[in-house]
């Protein structure tokens, strides 16, 4: 009896850990990865175990998932601050990280990935929000005039950086999925010039 | 009493601006003195009789609690790991080689995974795509028409004509800029597109209508439709974004005269 009820659970979670994959991998909105009432509706109130049980299963092939917080306000600090489980997604990305040629090799230009590490860099020191034309100025130091309207253009269709009406540029839902912040000041705090 | 609202109005109005700005991140929140701001509140408040002057009076609270939030919330972030002074950010980013700077970025990535699939909406594009699109032999045909001179060679000098090669792109576009400033006096005539861009050489006048064209897209100049003529306005300082009702404008250019 107590087998039968030990395979009925495996089956159950088998079931709702393909459920849950789906719901992250498979692409169906705007943006990619499902929110977190999306899954507590289709998985059930133990999504968040769910989860758990997929991302120790994804952790072997180097994927992880993570909770991204839209941010209620768009100031840097309020990072932390509690947020309305409607506003929360949950994606899947790399757990670990590219080197330069793998980078390449998955389209990104070397110049532009430096670009948007700067680009993102000043954002965060100005608490996640500049006007653009800073932005603009401070990336036309390094790269030219008329690459940095180009870069910031690519940066802000590409997801990493978003743009109001009045011209302030902040940090894009992209980069709250992909980019650890936290670990990029640190880094470029300590990088040899 | 007049002479008073209409001073309160207009300090109320410049305290509404300066906190905007603040809010642009134009200034840092501590920029503003909100103790100041709140007395001057307090010196006009007594002269307010009509509903306009206390809504404006409401506006500058509320704009006034919006830079006392963000005060906050940069001392909360001075305190936080992420803290890094602007300049230093700067200093670094124009010091580090490009190179040095992806690998920097590269240890902090996770690219997301997904897999993208099709939708119905996807499928009724690709519908229409198909439906419109010709037999093969009308888009042979149509080639046939289209067919110009056969590919050749291009020597160094062609290539330094073409613009891909010698002066760097930057730089013969900043001089095409300069140049049209150095012509532009607002107190004549506006400068005609024909007059600019042509020259005697057919060759010289698509390479000055192709860098003309980046002037206007990037905001460096402006096309002006007058009557039957084409006008250019420089710029001094760009225009960031897009004029509303920007439009995509083909310019012929024949090679006669």
């Amino acid at each position: 009896m107590r087998a039968l009820e030990s395979t009925q659970t495996r089956s159950f979670y088998a079931d709702k850990l393909k459920r849950a994959v789906h719901l992250l991998l498979f692409r169906r909105g705007k943006l990619p990865g499902a929110k977190e009432w999306e899954l507590k509706e289709k998985l059930g109130k133990n999504y968040e175990q769910i989860l758990g049980q997929l991302n120790q299963l994804l952790s072997e092939l180097d994927l992880e998932i993570k909770k991204v917080e839209e941010p209620r306000t768009n100031d840097i600090a309020a990072e932390g601050g509690q947020v309305a489980p409607e506003e929360a997604r949950y994606v899947v990305r790399l757990k670990g990280t590219l080197g330069l040629k793998e980078s390449k090799m998955i389209g990104w230009r070397i110049d532009n990935l430096a670009a948007l590490a700067a680009s993102l860099a000043y954002l965060v020191s100005k608490q996640g929000k500049a006007p653009r034309e800073d932005l603009e100025r401070l990336l036309a130091q390094k790269f030219g005039r008329w690459k940095a309207v180009t870069l910031v253009d690519i940066f802000l269709r590409s997801g990493y950086l978003e743009e109001d009406d009045a011209g302030t540029t902040s940090l894009g839902w992209r980069t709250r999925s992909e980019v650890d912040l936290r670990s990029l000041m640190t880094k470029m705090a300590e990088a040899k010039v | 009493m007049r002479t008073t609202q209409a001073s309160g109005r207009k300090e109320l109005q410049e305290l509404i601006k300066t906190c905007e700005a603040i809010e642009g991140r134009k200034f840092n929140p501590f920029f503003l003195d909100v103790r100041l701001g709140v007395e001057t509140l307090r010196k006009y408040f007594p002269y307010w009789e009509h509903f306009e002057d206390n809504c404006l009076d409401a506006h500058t609270i509320n704009r006034l609690s919006e830079v006392v939030r963000l005060q906050n919330t940069l001392l909360r972030f001075q305190s936080s790991a992420l803290y890094a002074d602007p300049e230093f950010v700067a200093r670094k980013v124009e010091r580090m080689s490009e190179k040095r700077l992806a690998e920097v970025f590269l240890q902090s990535y996770h690219p997301l995974t997904e897999q993208e699939q099709l939708t119905k909406e996807v499928l009724a594009e690709a519908l229409d795509y198909w439906n419109i699109l010709l037999p093969i032999d009308e888009r042979w045909k149509r080639r046939e028409y289209a067919a110009g001179k056969r590919p050749e060679t291009a020597d160094s000098s062609t290539l330094t004509g073409l613009g891909i090669h010698g002066v760097e792109f930057g730089k013969q576009l900043v001089a095409v800029w300069n140049e049209l400033r150095n012509l532009y006096n607002p107190d004549q005539k506006p400068i005609e597109y024909w007059s600019f861009v042509r020259r005697p050489a057919y060759h010289e006048t698509v390479q000055r209508a192709y860098f003309v064209s980046f002037l206007v897209t990037y905001g460096y100049a402006r096309l002006i439709p007058e009557g039957t003529q084409l006008v250019l306005l420089p710029l001094e300082q760009p225009s960031e974004k897009q004029p509303a009702g920007a439009v995509s404008f083909p310019i012929p250019i024949p090679r006669e005269n």
